[in-house]
C-alpha cells in the first residue's frame, strides 16, 4: 500500500491582525504610523497533527465545531498552508468544501460546468469527454442551457457534486457536503462515493454525521482543540467521541470478564488495522450495561462455530445491568471476513422504544435461516444509547464459518431455483463429467447411475426429486 | 518567476473566467457591447462640449478625436485598477473553498477590461476615418503601433492590479483611496489637454512621474499626431511596465498565503 496523504507535525496558527479589529485600514495605519505586517497574536487551530492515509482508504475526521477539522481539510486541499510541519498529498485532489463554489449565477449550467471543471484542474478536452456523464449525474435536464441563477438549490448542489466527482481525482476531500440535498440525492452521493472508494480513490470526510463515518470509513480521526485525540477504527473513534461529548470524562472500559482486553489509550497510533485481522475481539464502552456472554446457538441452544447455508441460528446475549437505564438499544452486526457488512440492525432501527432496563436478562436475536455464502464471518454485538454512545460494544465477539459445497460467490445466498422453459436445455449429465459445476457433481454423486441422456434441463429433474 | 509560470499554467482558467465575466456582464442586455462604450463616450461628449463651446482654450483640430485617444487607455487603466481592488474579496468563495490560483482573479479583471478597450478601438478608428474625410485629421501608419502600446500598458496595469487586489484584503479602505486618486489622476494626465499646454518644463517632467502620462502621450502620438513616441516616453513606458510587474508579483507573493485567512 502506498501512502496518499501524509501529515507531519502539522501546526496551524490563525493570525489575528490589528488590535482586535477585523479590518485594518490603510488610513488608520498611516495616521498612527504603525503599518505593521506582523500579526499581533495568533490562535492555534491545529497542534502537531501527524498521520498517514493510505491510498484507497476512506478516512473520516470528526470533532466538535471549531476543533480544527475544516482547517485540516483545507490544508490537505492546499487552500491553506500549514504554519509549520508538512502536508504531502499525492495525486490529483478534488475538494468538495462547498458545492458549486465557483458557479457564476448569470451564465448557463453548460458554461459553468466547463469553468468549474477547469478550476478543478481539467482541460477543456477532458471536460468534453466527461460532459454527458456530468449532465446525466446532475439530472438537470433542460435546465442545462439556463443561467444557474434559475436553478433550485438542489439542482445547484447536484451540479456542483457532479462536476467534482467526475474530475476523477486520486484524492477526494469532502467537507460536510453529503448533508445537503434531499434523501435521493444523498443516497446517490453515497453510492457514487462508494463507487469511487471501490475504484481506489482516497477519500477524506469531515462530517458531523457519525453514521456516515461508521458506515463509509475505514479509519477515523478525532480532533479536539486542534489535537489529534484518537485515530483508528471508525466505530471505536466515534464511540470514544460520543462518550466524551456525553460525559465529559473519559470512558473507562468495562471489565466484566477477565478475557477482555483494555481499550488502548487514546491518541495511541493504532496497530496497523488489517481488515482481515479478525482474530481478536475488540471491546469498549462505558460499562453501565454489559454483554456478559454472547453466543451463536442452534435451535437446541448448542453453541455453533460452523454452519451450513440456510441453518436456523440465534444470537444470545446475556445482559448484566450495573446501572439501570431507560435509553438503550441492542444491536447486531454480521460482517464478512473481508470487512463487508452483511447485515446490521438494532432495536432502535426497528422501532422498538426502550422502556426499562433495570435487571439482568437475556436478548435473543433469532434468525430462522441464515442464508450466507461459504466463508468466515464475525458478529458484533452491542448495547448503547439511542444516539450511539456505547455501554458495551463487542466487535468480533463471535466468529463462525459457513460451509457449502457450492462455490457460489458473494455474501448472501437468496433462496433460489433455476427454471428453464422453451428452447433452453442443458447437456446430459454424461457429457458433463469432465468439468462439472459443483451442484451437478453433487447430483451425480448422489445418483449412482447417471440419468438417461434425455435432453431435459438437469435442474428440473433435480428439483422434482427434492 | 514562479508567478508567471502559475499564470501560464492556469491560462485556460483565466481565459474561461474572463469569458465568463464578459458573458455575465452582457447577458440579458441587447446593448451589452454599447454599454461598455457608454462611459468613455459620455466623458467624450461632456469634455468636447465644455472645451469646444465653453473654454475654447486649446487650439486642437478634431478635438473629440484627440480626447478619444486619451480617454480609452485611461478608462482601461482606471476601471481595471479600481475593479481589481474587489476582485479577490468578491470571489472569497473561490479563495476559501476551492484550491484556486488567486493571482488569476486580478488578471481576469485586467483582461476583461482589455477586451472592452479593444472593442472600443473600432469606434476610435471610425472617428479617425470620419475626421480624415472631413479633412481635419489623417490616418498614419504609426497607428499600427497601438497593439504594442496596449501590450505594454496591460503589463503595467496587471502589475498594479496584483498589488491593489492583494493589499486591499489587508486594507479595506484601499478602494476608496484609489477611487479618489484615480479621479485626481484623470486631470493630472494629459488627456483633456495636450502635454504642451504645460509650459513650465520642470513641471512637465514632474507630470511624467505619473505613469499614465507617457502611455497617454504615446497613444496620442501614434493615433492623433501620426508620429513615433519619443525615446524618453518609450523608456518610461517600458520601465513602468516592468517595474509594475515585478512589484506586483513580489507583493502578491508576500500576501498570497494570508489571503485565504484574511479575506
Amino acid at each position: 500500500m502506498t501512502v496518499a496523504i501524509t501529515a507531519q507535525n502539522v501546526w496551524k496558527n490563525y493570525r489575528l491582525w490589528g488590535r482586535g479589529s477585523q479590518f485594518a485600514t490603510l488610513k488608520s495605519a498611516l495616521l498612527k504610523r504603525d503599518l505593521k505586517f506582523e500579526p499581533e497574536s495568533s490562535v492555534p487551530a491545529l497542534k502537531n497533527v501527524s498521520f498517514a492515509i493510505e491510498k484507497g482508504e476512506a478516512f473520516g475526521v470528526i470533532g466538535r465545531n471549531g476543533s480544527g477539522k475544516s482547517t485540516l481539510l483545507k490544508i490537505m486541499s492546499g487552500i491553506l498552508k500549514p504554519t509549520s510541519g508538512r502536508m504531502i498529498v499525492q495525486g490529483r485532489i478534488a475538494a468538495l468544501i462547498e458545492l458549486g463554489a465557483g458557479f457564476h449565477p448569470e451564465i448557463t449550467g453548460r458554461e459553468n460546468i466547463y469553468i468549474n471543471g477547469i478550476m478543478l484542474g481539467l482541460s477543456r478536452r477532458e471536460i468534453d469527454a466527461r460532459f454527458d456523464r456530468i449532465v446525466e449525474f446532475a439530472g438537470i435536464g433542460e435546465f442545462l442551457d439556463q443561467p444557474v441563477k434559475t436553478y433550485s438549490s438542489g439542482m445547484y448542489v447536484r451540479l456542483g457534486f457532479a462536476v467534482a466527482v467526475h474530475v476523477d481525482p486520486d484524492v477526494l476531500l469532502i467537507d460536510e457536503v453529503l448533508s445537503v440535498g434531499d434523501e435521493e440525492f444523498s443516497a446517490k452521493c453515497v453510492a457514487k462515493i462508494q463507487e469511487m472508494k471501490y475504484r481506489g480513490v482516497t477519500l477524506v470526510f469531515v462530517t458531523h454525521q457519525l453514521d456516515q463515518v461508521r458506515n463509509l470509513c475505514d479509519r477515523a480521526l478525532w480532533i479536539d482543540h486542534g489535537e489529534a485525540v484518537m485515530i483508528g477504527d471508525p466505530v471505536r473513534v466515534v464511540d470514544a467521541y460520543l462518550q466524551q461529548v456525553a460525559g465529559g470524562a473519559r470512558a473507562t472500559p468495562p471489565a466484566p470478564s477477565s478475557q477482555d482486553q483494555e481499550v488502548p489509550a487514546p491518541s495511541e497510533e493504532p496497530e496497523e488495522h488489517d481488515k482481515n485481522d479478525l482474530l481478536e475481539e475488540e471491546r469498549w464502552g462505558s460499562g453501565e450495561v454489559i454483554l456478559r456472554r454472547v453466543a451463536l446457538v442452534d435451535t437446541e441452544g448448542r453453541d455453533l462455530v460452523a454452519l451450513g447455508a440456510g441453518t436456523p441460528v440465534t444470537v444470545e446475549m446475556d445482559v448484566e445491568v450495573r446501572v439501570a437505564q431507560t435509553d438503550f438499544v441492542f444491536g447486531i452486526g454480521i460482517y464478512h471476513a473481508d470487512g463487508t457488512c452483511v447485515y446490521g440492525t438494532n432495536t432502535d432501527l426497528e422501532g422498538l422504544m426502550p422502556d426499562n432496563l433495570d435487571a439482568n436478562g437475556r436478548v435473543r436475536f433469532v434468525m430462522p435461516s441464515l442464508d450466507l455464502v461459504a466463508g468466515s464471518y464475525r458478529i458484533d454485538a452491542a448495547v448503547h444509547t439511542r444516539n450511539g454512545r456505547a455501554f458495551d460494544y463487542r466487535r468480533g465477539v463471535l466468529r463462525f464459518v459457513v460451509g457449502s459445497r457450492v462455490h457460489d460467490t458473494g455474501v448472501y445466498r437468496p433462496r433460489h431455483d433455476w427454471k428453464f422453459e422453451g428452447g433452453i436445455t442443458f447437456r446430459s449429465v454424461d457429457m458433463l463429467k469432465r468439468n462439472v459445476p459443483a451442484p451437478i457433481a453433487e447430483y451425480i454423486r448422489e445418483n449412482e447411475t447417471p440419468p438417461a441422456p434425455e435432453p431435459k434441463p438437469t435442474f428440473r429433474k433435480r428439483k422434482k426429486r427434492e | 518567476m514562479s508567478d508567471l509560470t502559475t499564470l501560464y499554467r492556469h491560462r485556460q482558467l483565466i481565459a474561461a473566467l474572463t469569458a465568463r465575466d464578459l458573458k455575465a456582464r452582457y447577458r440579458g442586455s441587447i446593448l451589452g457591447y454599447f454599454w461598455s462604450l457608454a462611459n468613455p463616450l459620455l466623458l467624450l461628449g461632456v469634455y468636447t462640449f465644455v472645451f469646444t463651446f465653453i473654454f475654447n482654450r486649446f487650439d486642437i483640430q478634431a478635438y473629440p478625436l484627440f480626447l478619444f485617444t486619451g480617454i480609452l487607455p485611461w478608462t482601461f487603466f482606471s476601471a481595471a485598477v479600481l475593479e481589481s481592488t474587489t476582485s479577490i474579496s468578491s470571489n472569497a468563495g473561490l479563495i476559501k473553498k476551492v484550491m484556486f490560483p488567486a493571482e488569476s482573479l486580478p488578471m481576469v479583471v485586467v483582461l476583461s477590461h482589455l477586451v472592452h478597450f479593444a472593442l472600443a478601438i473600432p469606434v476610435m478608428l471610425a472617428a479617425l476615418v470620419a475626421f480624415t474625410l472631413a479633412g481635419k485629421a489623417s490616418v498614419h501608419a504609426t497607428i499600427l503601433l497601438v497593439p504594442v502600446l496596449m501590450i505594454l500598458q496591460t503589463m503595467f496595469v496587471a502589475g498594479l492590479a496584483m498589488v491593489v487586489s492583494s493589499a486591499s484584503i489587508l486594507f479595506r479602505d484601499l478602494r476608496d483611496i484609489i477611487a479618489n486618486v484615480l479621479q485626481l489622476g484623470f486631470f493630472l494626465t494629459p488627456i483633456i489637454y495636450p502635454i504642451e499646454a504645460i509650459t513650465s518644463r520642470p513641471l512637465r517632467a514632474l507630470f511624467r512621474l505619473n505613469p499614465m502620462t507617457p502611455f497617454v502621450i504615446a497613444y496620442q502620438d501614434v493615433v492623433y499626431y501620426g508620429r513615433l513616441p519619443n525615446l524618453s516616453d518609450t523608456i518610461l513606458m517600458i520601465g513602468y511596465a516592468v517595474a509594475s510587474l515585478l512589484i506586483g508579483f513580489f507583493v502578491f507573493d508576500r500576501l498570497r498565503d494570508t489571503l485565504a485567512e484574511a479575506i
